[in-house]
């Protein structure tokens, strides 16, 4: 999930790898950084997510990043869900927004949640959320709601991983939850 | 007699299954609809998903189960009960179908009652198990899910039933049914003797559980350890599977004075820091190098 505040944004997921009922890991990396106040988030199928990343970082590198990627493969998609949230280059205004699996992005003003617990998530934001929060807020607020909303999901969940980013510093945080 | 009348008692030539029973195909369902294929396709989601296990040891049977109920992959609830009794010296492991167990189970706790009041004694064991399989075998292809293990002490000391809702009725020494059995039984095979004392068998049985509940999404939430003795059952514990878990894995872990081991993983790590600095997104890794602000980490 990502929440965003006047001057920063979070970024937060699980860190559960399962093949259906199976725990295969409990470190699964889900969040990746784009350049130096971006966060992209992938969710659902896992070969989709680390392609997507490959394909997204290989453009990245050669100063290529335009739309389309998921959009490209309308036909035959990625099974991954982003979620997108950072800080502008220029005026360092805080944006999130996640995009289904087709590429159609949607851009909110206060949380964006992607994955198997999106419904356990979207309540734990609506209650949580509230507008002017500092940064410490912010994290105590999105690793609640995450914390939360994990607990409910049986195939999501052993520890969650934050992400602040503010104009100056990104602070992560890797917390323990239930390991069951 | 009142009681013979509610009982509907008849002498033990004549009598038949217990008219208590609801009839075989006597499902509410519309007209010219295929029982099954209907609960397939409009019936509720069912709570499913369980670890639940039970062995016999020279002490009694111990049995063991996990308290998430849980509704695909939505946790409905995260402490309910999974071991019913069914009288003093019987108890049944339940996992399937959260409904069906229940209901099940209701029935078997009247049936073994009014055949204590026809005979005098209660049924055994071997009889309860019996009893179930037959009612349950019944309803074979109606979509009924009951997978349970009966543990009790009768006049041959102590018993371990697993039965299963088209009329599977095995005995053994060591069960464990659910979608985490495979984890448990991985920790059962190598702890199991039948001469362990009363505080191993508590011991490996939370162990099972515990692993299976960090293993399988459908297991979790806490560990309900029960033990029927001569005396009856009794319940032992719950005890929370995470908080079990981390004190095995504590248990586990190198004693800390071997400062040369510990050294040599270091230089790996710093290697592989450097190298994440490039286009790795290997799983578990960790890449606040690739940003160029300052970061902070925090590990909690």
């Amino acid at each position: 999930m990502a929440m965003k505040e006047k001057s920063c944004v979070a970024i937060a997921a699980d860190r559960r790898f399962g093949i259906q009922a199976q725990m295969v890991t409990t470190d699964f990396q889900k969040i990746f950084p784009m350049g130096d106040r971006l966060y992209i988030h992938l969710a659902r199928l896992v070969t989709d997510i680390q392609t997507v990343v490959q394909c997204l970082k290989f453009r990245l590198n050669l100063c290529e990043l335009k739309e389309g990627l998921l959009s490209e493969k309308r036909f035959g998609p990625y099974y991954t869900e982003p979620v997108i949230a950072g800080l502008d280059l220029k005026t360092f205004k805080p944006f999130i927004c996640s995009l289904d699996l087709t590429g159609c992005p949607m851009v909110t003003d206060d949380f964006m949640v992607s994955g198997t617990c999106a419904e356990q998530m979207y309540e734990m934001c609506e209650s949580l959320w509230e507008s002017n929060m500092d940064p410490e807020h912010l994290f105590e607020i999105i690793f609640q709601a995450m914390r939360n909303a994990v607990d409910q999901n049986a195939v999501s969940g052993m520890g969650v991983i934050v992400h602040i980013t503010e104009k100056d510093k990104i602070t992560t945080r890797t917390l323990k939850a239930l390991m069951d | 007699m009142a009681l013979q009348d509610v009982c509907k008692w008849q002498s033990p030539d004549t009598q038949g299954p217990s008219p208590h029973l609801p009839r075989a195909g006597g499902w509410a369902v519309p007209r010219g609809c295929d029982p099954q294929t209907f609960l397939q396709i409009h019936g509720p989601r069912l709570a499913h998903g369980t670890t639940t296990l039970a062995f016999r040891f020279r002490h009694g049977v111990i049995a063991a189960a996990d308290t998430r109920s849980s509704c695909g992959s939505y946790v409905a609830c995260p402490a309910s009960c999974k071991v019913i009794p069914v009288h003093q010296h019987l108890l049944g492991t339940t996992s399937g179908t959260s409904a069906d167990c229940a209901t099940w189970y209701r029935v078997l706790q009247r049936e073994l009652r009014l055949r204590e009041l026809r005979e005098g004694q209660l049924p055994s064991v071997a009889s309860a198990a019996k009893l179930l399989s037959a009612m349950m075998s019944r309803y074979r292809g109606l979509d009924l899910c009951v997978a349970t293990a009966l543990c009790g002490w009768d006049r041959s000391g102590p018993m371990l039933f697993y039965v299963y809702s088209d009329g599977t009725r095995l005995q053994g020494d060591i069960f464990s049914v659910g979608s985490g059995s495979p984890y448990a039984y991985g920790v059962l095979d190598r702890g199991y003797r039948y001469d362990m004392s009363t505080q191993e068998a508590y011991a490996l049985a939370r162990c099972a559980v515990a692993h299976a509940t960090h293993r399988d999404a459908y297991s979790g939430g806490s560990v309900d350890l029960f033990h029927v003795r001569e005396s009856g059952w009794e319940h032992v514990s719950r005890s929370d599977a995470c908080v079990l878990y981390m004190e095995l894995q504590k248990l586990l872990e190198p004693e800390p004075e071997e400062d040369a081991s510990h050294a040599h993983p270091e230089p790996a790590t710093a290697h592989r820091a450097a190298e994440d600095r490039e286009l790795s997104v290997g799983p578990g890794e960790m890449t606040p190098g690739d940003s160029r602000m300052p970061a902070g980490t925090e590990t909690v």
